[in-house]
């Protein structure tokens, strides 16, 4: 479906996004997840050949991208614009129609999806009118409204109270039981936890890891465990398996040796001392993007997380 | 090219519904026509009142002359020159003309004449007023008088007025011009100049305003972000040319009905005859093709460059900097047309004509004023064909990378550099 091989893209001064490859298999939802300033947009705006890289190749349904391919693609942009003196079901049909579907056909899917979305009493109304919220829908239909294979989505939940975000987010699993592709690029990374198959998660434009979600999580959370442990730490910290252990008020939180059993930590702890809680963790995506990046050296600000 | 079609759709549809568009077609023509000629209109429709003015005549035989000379009349039938005769009868120049400055002060008379003794010899009198502006009135006053102090001087030499009148009669010429061979009855020069003034503003005020309007649309669309989205479906370039296209369009139409209004008007200014007719004769259908012609030229050259300019803006203040080079362009062709009127056909106004800046207006003028040669017609059209495309390609390439620029305004050196890359 997409496939980028050693994309770098340079501005001046700095490297926005830095040797990255990724491959989007066709289906399920694709988690392009990172840190604001990651270098997220850029590579989707590279892969709509928005921006061209400086080095490395980009090939969507297995070419470059294509005017012809463009059809097949639906981008709703970081960046919200619409044309604010439209009226709303006119706006619409000029993006249907540049996207390569007839007039009637894009009439007939913007009434379909106004009223899905219930806006259907606006159709005629100024693009300028609505709240940010609406419009908000409106740029996401303009982006299906064609039917496209491939559904890339740039901070889609931005501005969105729950309440849309959470017909947003059935709209995108709808989307995946239809068969397309999305990819959802965003830095909440809480927020795809639930959607996304498959991820990958850069950091200053380099990517940090890839790969099937529930895969990943089990090999971290393999390694970790959390701890409510009453006694010595330095006991802990001696016993072979520990990797590291870090401190999160009561509870420890302890980094096992890869091949380690957990409960042999559990066994020794209870020895050494009063065990209040014990999980073998489910762990966050957002505490593997703090391990992955602190193992790399990497710094982070953990606003942006 | 099927998607270029649906931008220009837009643009052109969003334009011409607004009611913006229809009030400036409508006032367009009156306004420069109005610029143009209402100088004119206003002289002739100035109401005439009377004009007062005391004659002190030192000579004492010349008043009753002026008087009767001066029976001009005003619409509603009394005399437009009341005079009244000045007794000089002993007193002080001096104190006559006191008490007559009083008079002109409280607005009694206009103004008063004082002739002296031998003002038909020497020819010197003076005319003392408030208001010597009115230059319609003094001169009509000065040839009176002239012809009065003439005639007197003509009399006393033994010969008759009328007589000499008809001995140094001027000969008159009729100016009549030669357009592609025919005769082209009863056009006056001045009604040549001033039409074709009026077609000159209009299209010095549509390339420039459609131009502005194709920028303005880059940079908004730079400003709401919309850019991106439509660059996900189609091509810069054809973003760009439809946006031109779609902009220019709504021009033409413009264009087209003042062009039918204009020839509806010929055809019936025509057979009025008189100075309708006159300002008729100069909308001929060939006229009107140039017309249009040499604005969809003026206007694609100048539109690229307009867009170019809003791509590597962000706001209208920061392009009204950048543009200023491209209006100025305009503004001195429409500064020209004094020059070139004096010799339409001389090395300046014909290598004008062919520099693609000035072309638009300056070869429609002189179109308009002496038909040139068909080659050089022909050849302006073609140097501004190819001034187009190579305005149109540096144009894309701005284009191409500008409008996803935002923050600082790039500066020459950087433009030039996309210039090359893209």
């Amino acid at each position: 479906m997409l496939s980028i091989k050693n994309v770098t893209k340079r501005y001046d001064g700095h490297t926005a996004v830095d040797d990255l490859s990724l491959v989007v298999e066709p289906g399920g939802i694709y988690g392009l997840l990172g840190p604001n300033g990651a270098g997220k947009t850029t590579t989707i705006r590279m892969i709509m050949n928005i921006i061209q890289p400086d080095e490395g190749s980009i090939d969507i349904f297995d070419a470059p991208l294509s005017e012809k391919t463009k059809e097949k693609i639906g981008y709703l942009p970081e960046e919200r614009g619409m044309y604010r003196k439209m009226k709303v079901l006119d706006h619409l049909v000029f993006l249907g129609e540049i996207k390569g579907i007839d007039r009637s056909t894009a009439v007939m899917r913007a009434n379909e999806w106004l009223d899905r979305v219930e806006l259907g009493d606006w159709r005629d109304k100024e693009v300028e009118a609505l709240s940010k919220g609406m419009q908000q829908k409106i740029q996401f239909i303009s982006t299906v409204l064609h039917d496209p294979q491939l559904v890339i989505l740039d901070e889609p939940f931005s501005g969105l109270d729950p309440i849309n975000t959470q017909i947003l987010k059935d709209i995108i699993i709808t989307m995946k039981n239809e068969g397309r592709t999305v990819i959802l690029s965003t830095h909440l990374m809480d927020q795809v936890e639930k959607l996304c198959e498959r991820i990958c998660l850069i950091n200053k434009g380099r990517k940090v890891l890839e790969g099937k979600l529930s895969e990943l999580k089990l090999k971290f959370s393999k390694n970790v465990v959390s701890m409510r442990f009453s006694g010595d730490k330095k006991i802990l910290e001696g016993y072979p398996d520990v990797e590291k252990i870090s401190e999160f008020g009561n509870d420890l939180s302890i980094n096992l040796k890869d091949g380690a059993d957990p409960n042999r930590i559990l066994s020794f702890a209870i020895e050494k001392g009063q065990v209040e809680r014990y999980e073998i963790g489910e762990i966050s995506l957002h505490d593997i993007f703090i391990i992955k990046v602190k193992e790399k050296g990497g710094e982070l600000d953990e606003e942006d997380v | 090219m099927k998607k270029m079609f649906k931008v220009v759709k837009r643009e052109y549809l969003e334009r011409v519904k607004k009611k913006s568009f229809l009030i400036g077609t409508i006032l367009g023509p009156l306004l420069m026509g109005g610029i143009i000629f209402a100088p004119a209109l206003f002289m002739k429709f100035t109401p005439e009142s009377v004009v007062k003015i005391a004659v002190i005549d030192g000579s004492g035989v010349i008043f009753d002359k002026i008087e009767s000379a001066l029976s001009d009349t005003l619409p509603d039938g009394t005399n437009k020159y009341e005079l009244r005769k000045i007794e000089t009868s002993g007193l002080e120049l001096n104190t006559i003309k006191r008490d007559l400055n009083l008079e002109i002060e409280s607005d009694v008379i206009d103004g008063y004449l004082v002739l002296p003794e031998d003002v038909v010899k020497e020819s010197k009198a003076t005319f003392f007023g408030k208001k010597l502006g009115n230059i319609k009135t003094m001169e009509r006053f000065e040839s009176a008088i002239d012809n009065v102090v003439i005639s007197e001087r003509l009399k006393r030499e033994g010969l008759e007025y009328d007589v000499v009148g008809k001995l140094v009669k001027e000969v008159e010429i009729e100016m009549i011009q030669i357009k592609e061979g025919e005769e082209e009855a009863g056009k006056g020069f001045d009604s040549i100049f001033m039409s074709t003034m009026v077609f000159i503003m209009l299209l010095y005020m549509s390339i420039l305003m459609w131009g502005i309007v194709v920028q303005r649309s880059v940079i908004e669309e730079k400003n709401n972000r919309v850019i991106e989205v439509m660059l996900s479906s189609l091509r810069p370039i054809d973003l760009l040319l439809g946006k031109i296209i779609g902009v220019g369009a709504v021009g033409l139409t413009q264009y087209l009905i003042w062009v039918t209004c204009a020839l509806v008007f010929a055809l019936y200014g025509l057979s009025l005859g008189g100075p309708v007719a006159e300002i008729a004769a100069n909308l001929s259908p060939a006229t009107m093709a140039y017309f249009v012609v040499y604005y969809l030229l003026g206007f694609f050259f100048y539109a690229t460059m307009f867009a170019g300019v809003g791509a590597v803006c962000n706001t209208d203040q920061e392009a009204q900097q950048l543009q200023q080079p491209i209006v100025l362009c305009l503004v001195f062709t429409i500064i020209v047309p004094m020059m070139i009127i004096q010799n339409p056909d001389g090395m300046f106004a014909t290598l004008l004509s062919l520099i693609p800046m000035f072309t638009p207006i300056v070869m429609f003028m002189r179109i308009n004023i002496l038909t040139p040669p068909a080659w050089q017609i022909l050849l302006s059209i073609l140097i501004m064909l190819g001034a187009i495309y190579i305005s149109a390609l540096i144009s894309a390439k701005i284009f191409r990378i500008g409008i996803l620029m935002y923050g600082k305004r790039p500066d020459m050196r950087e433009i030039f550099k996309w210039m090359k890359r893209a």
